[in-house]
């Protein structure tokens, strides 16, 4: 404004030196006095510009330094509004300019195209890596050796490429046997009848079916826990229960033997993560001490704790302490995530799982998180708890939200599951006969070990380590065997991962030929399946064993016998 | 106004009795020998003799109520007309000229993500009332807090815990969800066909609890993801399901890689590969998870993750876990991509500047809040340049898109072995569950043994693996078997060894089906699968030009059966959802907000399916049209240029071919 005003004044002040100009100069001149004038009065007519105009005058009398500092005030935020928003990189030192000159500018049906000399060099030059490298050749026989099922698969399933008759599978998931129960199959043709096969949508928006309301008021029932909460995959369960409840800057006390999912949800949960030896709840006491102490020293606020670890161990079959580990979390004041997708519908009187072989009220495990897929043999997993922690996955469970619901049909597959546990606890009892009946042969045999607990359905079998120094990985035993010295919790790996002696490709080898051999006497057994180089821990190289209560006692014993002489011929050569 | 549905009685919909009547009179009339288009094989078939009336029962031990006009056709068939699917579900259309080939025109340019801007007023309401209903949460926490301690005690820290929930993070869910949550997770019974059963719940305090009062009312679906109408209780694809649970039973009993494989798995794995025309395939038991564990072994540390930045929550999941470094482009700027990608390359990794290992671009083929697609023939230009590798999530347009229903590579005609990853869910199209990852050979084996899922995860279920081997093959039809005996001597098992000339999209080989595995007629033969594919390119369209018509402002490809109506305040959602579901044909709708979309483009999601009539169509956009004027709308095309609703409905189909 103070800019404005002056030239209006001096055009006005020397009208004599008018005739002196030169015509353009003139004209430029009269059409720059008329415009700004107009501005003048355009800007006077706007209500309360006089106040504007006022301050302005009274402030550059007063003091014109204040003028400039207030017109360079103005400029820099200018400056900073127009400043482009690139990221933060392009700046930095760690950017290189690249010389962006346009060499050529090609015009092709109106589309033009800019090129730089020197990026599109670099493009050239660039040559990423295959997306996947081909499969070598232990990977593709491995893949090959894969048992393929003809039909239903159940105790003695027929094999694509196997022409003899199977006469026990101890590598599928059918502990209960609920996969062949005709009852269940009739339930769910009656289920496809009413609702069709897929939901056709998530929860959230007309994916929620009565059935799936009646399933999670079953588990919840059964479990005696308040609530539960389904989701479409059994595996991805924990994956997104972990991720819900712990964010950045909450605090995870998880087992240095936990499965792969867990690790997963761990890992996408962004808390601060430490680690007790597996199994040892004596480890746990001291880490939690430890991360009590550190909490003090830092004086850091109070945030979300939580203990995260198996009923029994996906990875080796070993059995938490249940009682003691709850009697821990309540004195320590944490969580309790408990991953149960092994131990429910398999252990316990009726199949609730380690609470109830313990008896210890499944309302005092936090988040106790299943699998119907494998304890009820239909699909998906299940979270149980309080109200406030199955509400609260209704939002914030990723694979809960942003996921379709499961079928019907498996929904009430699952409740039928259910209720035929509950009412046969002898599917249970035949299931523990047959679980004692083989650890009876494999317990004498010298040239395995075996880390899980003699009630664990699933068996795994190690190769025994010529040292001899106990079960080897994540048995507590070879915690128990080594100095006091505790691991570091901020580690995932124990203390003593560097002593471990056991050549996984040896191992693997001659554990497959274990289970080829056992196939072609007709004994269906699986290695457990590793994804090497992505768990946190290498596993030890095992077999494992699935039982079932289809099976006889004295076919289990057979078919024992016959993984017990393959095992025999195979390792002791 | 109550807040349910007036059960008033009918005014114009076809009282049972004169529908029966007239079918009667239908049955009695000598045929005039004009064998409709839609279902021509149908008339021969022995389904025939399941007459008309059949059909359009929903349940058999229900009487019909057609007070709310969904039960039953708007006309009565006539005899040469016979169809094989309940009404309810799968609505009966033979009208041949209400179909449209779902193609794009080389040539044309693909429409990239519309931003049609609302007036400014309804922008700062829109802003106005966000700031309106934080501030009263926020008064609403602070007096509450102090007033009624006990409510507010799961958010507070007691006895030495922290809260599950903090205040602060769940303020959203609590003060801004809550209010609204009549309008999310309705549960529902039946099939999600064309019309769905809702289960009538209410709320005695603002939605804190929900009663349900026992009563049903069935409603107009036009939210469920059924695009092809798959999801049917009744039909060829129901009954093979059945089949399979007395032969496979419910269970595969196991992950892939630890006894859980069945012959099933690999014919539908054969399949997949088949129907996208890739080398090989793989299958997966739940979608999200496809994503999530297969693409951390797609790439890790040091290599670069390009993707749009409207992807699916499943693949920012994915690319988490994987390690990768993660770069996002603006939603479907390809000019934004190019110098994303310049720059990728030219400055290699961060602080080392070792050039990239890969880069991968992930893009979805249809977004599933936007309804926009994603502009391929630029990303495969982009591709012969910069030599990224290209992950196409067909969640949405697999079986919705192109003249095969073979997605968004189909729909553009680009061949499928030019994209190295297509990735896709069965949950979808094919009424199913699960998805799956197509590719080349040693790509998809290499997944096989280092994706999460196949040591991990429990393998796809017998009855879930048949609806999609039964839908798919359908879609594509299958080609008799040929005559030589060779394949009688061997087994239900196909590998998908077998070296063949590579013909793409080509019928279902008979061979790649289980032996037990009958489809009747019409689906074998793939009439009813081209109907479907294009019943609802025509619904898609009709929709979506039908409201742009009406003067709403949508976004979104008019190709999409995914058709967002923009509503942008936040008030309004809660009202359109519930003035649409208490209508004469109650219709239920998905409103979407924040977070799933931006603060201000609140919106409607329909989702089209070939499973509608274009009577069912002519209804939401009557609705639509009633509601929009109340809720002051329609802020897209100019008064002048606007139809009234009776022109739209009149002029169908001038306006899908537009």
């Amino acid at each position: 404004m103070v800019i404005r005003i002056c030239p209006s004044r001096t055009v006005r002040f020397c009208p004599l030196s008018r005739a002196t100009m030169s015509s353009s100069v003139d004209g430029l001149s009269t059409f720059l006095t008329y415009s700004l004038n107009n501005l003048e009065s355009a800007f006077l007519r706007i209500p309360g510009s006089a106040v504007v105009v006022r301050y302005v005058k009274s402030s550059h009398q007063n003091d014109p330094g204040r003028t400039v500092l207030e017109l360079i005030l103005v400029a820099f935020a200018i400056f900073t509004l127009l400043q482009s928003r690139t990221r933060a990189d392009r700046n930095g030192k760690h950017f290189i300019q690249f010389n962006e000159k346009v060499v050529v500018v090609l015009r092709i049906e109106d589309i033009k195209t800019e090129t730089w000399q020197e990026i599109d060099e670099l493009v050239d030059e660039w040559t990423p890596e295959p997306l996947a490298a081909p499969l070598d050749a232990i990977e593709a026989s491995d893949l090959a050796a894969v048992p393929i099922v003809v039909g239903q698969n159940g105790p003695k399933p027929t094999l694509v490429k196997q022409p003899s008759k199977i006469i026990a599978n101890l590598a599928s998931y059918n502990f209960t046997g609920l996969a062949g129960k005709e009852i269940i199959k009739e339930r769910a043709i009656e289920t496809l009848r009413k609702y069709g096969l897929g939901s056709c949508g998530p929860p959230g928006f007309y994916g929620t079916l009565d059935v799936h309301m009646q399933l999670e008021r079953d588990l919840a029932d059964f479990l005696g826990a308040e609530a539960a909460i389904i989701y479409s995959q059994g595996f991805s369960t924990i994956s997104s229960v972990i991720p819900a409840f712990c964010k950045r800057g909450d605090i995870i006390v998880a087992d240095r033997g936990v499965n792969f999912a867990i690790q997963k949800g761990i890992q996408i949960s962004r808390s601060t993560v430490r680690w007790y030896d597996h199994n040892d709840l004596k480890s746990l006491e001291d880490v939690l001490d430890s991360v009590e102490k550190e909490r003090k020293k830092r004086r850091g606020p109070l945030t979300r704790r939580f203990i995260i670890t198996e009923g029994i161990f996906e990875k080796d079959g070993a059995m938490t302490d249940l009682p003691k580990l709850i009697e821990i979390k309540y004195r320590k004041k944490y969580r309790l995530i408990l991953d149960e997708s092994i131990s429910f519908g398999t252990v316990g009187r009726t199949g609730r799982g380690l609470t109830e072989l313990y008896n210890v009220p499944a309302a005092k495990v936090d988040m106790l998180v299943g699998s119907m897929a494998i304890g009820l043999c239909a699909g998906g997993g299940f979270c149980a708890g309080s109200q406030n922690v199955i509400d609260h996955q209704q939002i914030n469970g990723p694979s809960f939200v942003f996921s379709a619901s499961m079928p019907a049909l498996l929904a009430v597959s699952a409740s039928e599951g259910i209720e035929i546990l509950r009412s046969s606890p002898s599917i249970l009892t035949k299931l523990q006969q047959n679980v004692r009946a083989a650890r009876a042969l494999l317990d004498d045999l010298d040239c395995i070990s075996i880390p899980s607990h003699p009630a664990s359905p699933i068996i795994h079998l190690h190769v025994r380590s010529k040292s001899g120094a106990g079960g080897g990985l994540l048995h507590p035993a070879s915690a128990a065997t080594v100095s006091a010295k505790p691991s570091n919790p901020a580690s995932v790996l124990p203390r003593d991962a560097s002593k471990w002696d056991w050549d996984i490709n040896a191992e693997e080898r001659a554990l497959q030929q274990v289970v080829d051999e056992a196939l072609k006497r007709g004994v269906m057994i699986t290695r457990a399946k590793r994804l090497r180089g992505q768990e946190m821990v290498e596993a030890r190289p095992s077999i494992r064993l699935a039982l079932t209560s289809e099976l006889s006692a004295d076919e289990v014993k057979k078919a024992v016998k016959i993984v017990c002489q393959a095992l025999k011929d195979v390792l002791r050569k | 106004m109550s807040l349910f549905k007036k059960k008033t009685p009918s005014r114009s919909a076809t009282p049972v009795t004169s529908y029966f009547s007239a079918l009667a009179q239908a049955e009695t009339r000598p045929v005039n020998g004009v064998v409709p288009t839609a279902t021509p094989a149908l008339s021969l078939s022995s389904s025939v003799t399941s007459s008309s009336e059949d059909t359009i029962l929903h349940e058999e031990d229900m009487e019909i109520d057609n007070s709310d006009g969904l039960a039953l056709p708007a006309r009565a068939p006539n005899s040469s007309e016979v169809f094989s699917t309940v009404h309810t579900e799968f609505g009966h259309c033979s009208n041949g000229d209400y179909r449209f080939v779902s193609q794009h025109i080389p040539g044309t340019p693909v429409p990239a993500h519309v931003d049609q801007d609302p007036p400014y007023y309804i922008l700062l309401s829109t802003y106005i009332s966000y700031l309106i209903l934080i501030c009263m949460g926020h008064l609403r926490d602070f007096v509450g807090k102090r007033l009624r301690p006990a409510s507010y005690r799961h958010l507070m820290p007691s006895d030495g815990y922290a809260p599950l929930n903090s205040d602060f993070d769940s303020f959203y869910t609590r003060r801004l969800k809550t209010r609204m949550d009549e309008c999310f997770s309705q549960p529902v019974t039946g099939v999600a066909g064309r019309t769905i059963q809702l289960l009538d719940r209410i709320s005695p305090d603002y939605n804190h609890h929900q009663i349900f009062t026992g009563t049903r009312t069935r409603a107009l679906n036009i939210s469920s993801y059924n695009y092809l109408g798959f999801a049917q209780a009744r039909g060829g694809c129901a009954d093979a399901v059945e089949a399979a649970i007395r032969e496979h039973g419910i269970s595969s009993c196991g992950s892939r890689l630890e006894g859980g494989s069945s012959d099933l798995h690999v014919l539908a794995e054969a399949l997949v590969a088949k129907f996208m025309g890739t080398e090989d395939a793989l299958i997966s038991s739940m979608g999200f998870a496809t994503n999530s564990a297969y693409i951390p072994s797609l790439v890790s540390k040091g290599c670069l993750v390009i993707s749009d930045e409207l992807n699916h929550a499943s693949i920012r999941f994915g690319v988490r876990l994987s390690g990768a470094n993660v770069q996002m482009f603006r939603h479907n700027d390809m000019a934004a991509l190019e110098s994303l990608l310049r720059e990728a390359i030219s400055q290699g990794q961060p602080k080392t500047h070792r050039p990239w290992k890969k880069i991968l671009i992930i893009v979805e083929g249809l977004y599933s809040m936007e309804g926009t697609l994603v502009n391929l023939p630029a990303i495969m230009e982009l591709k012969k340049k910069y030599k990224f590798y290209l992950f196409v999530d067909e969640a949405h347009s697999v079986g919705a898109l192109g003249p095969h229903g073979r997605g968004v590579a189909d729909y553009f005609n680009i061949p499928p072995r030019s994209i190295d990853i297509l990735m896709g869910t069965f949950t979808k199209s094919f009424g199913a569950a699960g998805g799956y990852i197509a590719g080349n050979k040693s790509l998809i084996d290499r997944l096989r043994v280092r994706g999460h899922s196949g040591p991990y995860a429990e393998a796809m279920t017998p009855p879930v693996l048949t609806q999609v081997v039964a839908s798919m093959a359908s879609i594509m039809g299958i080609s008799a078997p040929p005559l030589t005996s060779s394949n009688s001597s061997s087994s239900t098992l196909k590998l998908p060894l077998e070296v063949e000339p590579y013909h793409h999209p080509a019928p279902a080989p008979a061979s790649s089906l289980p032996s037990w595995l009958s489809l009747p007629p019409s689906l074998s033969d793939g009439t009813e699968g081209r109907s479907r594919l294009r019943r609802l390119a025509f619904n898609s369209r009709y929709l979506h030009q039908g409201l742009i018509k009406l003067g709403f402002i949508t976004y979104g490809h008019p190709a999409s059966p995914i058709v967002p109506l923009l509503l942008f305040n936040p008030g309004k959602m809660n009202m359109f959802h519930w003035m649409m579901k208490d209508r004469q044909t109650p219709i239920i709708v998905v409103v979407v907000a924040y977070p799933a979309t931006p603060l201000v483009t609140s919106r409607v999601r329909f989702c089209v399916s070939a499973a509608h009539t274009k009577e069912d169509i002519d209804t939401v956009l009557r609705a639509c049209d009633e509601v929009g004027d109340v809720l002051d709308l329609k802020h897209g095309l100019r008064r002048s240029e606007r139809w009234t609703v009776d022109q739209v409905c009149e002029r169908a189909l001038e306006l899908v071919n537009l």
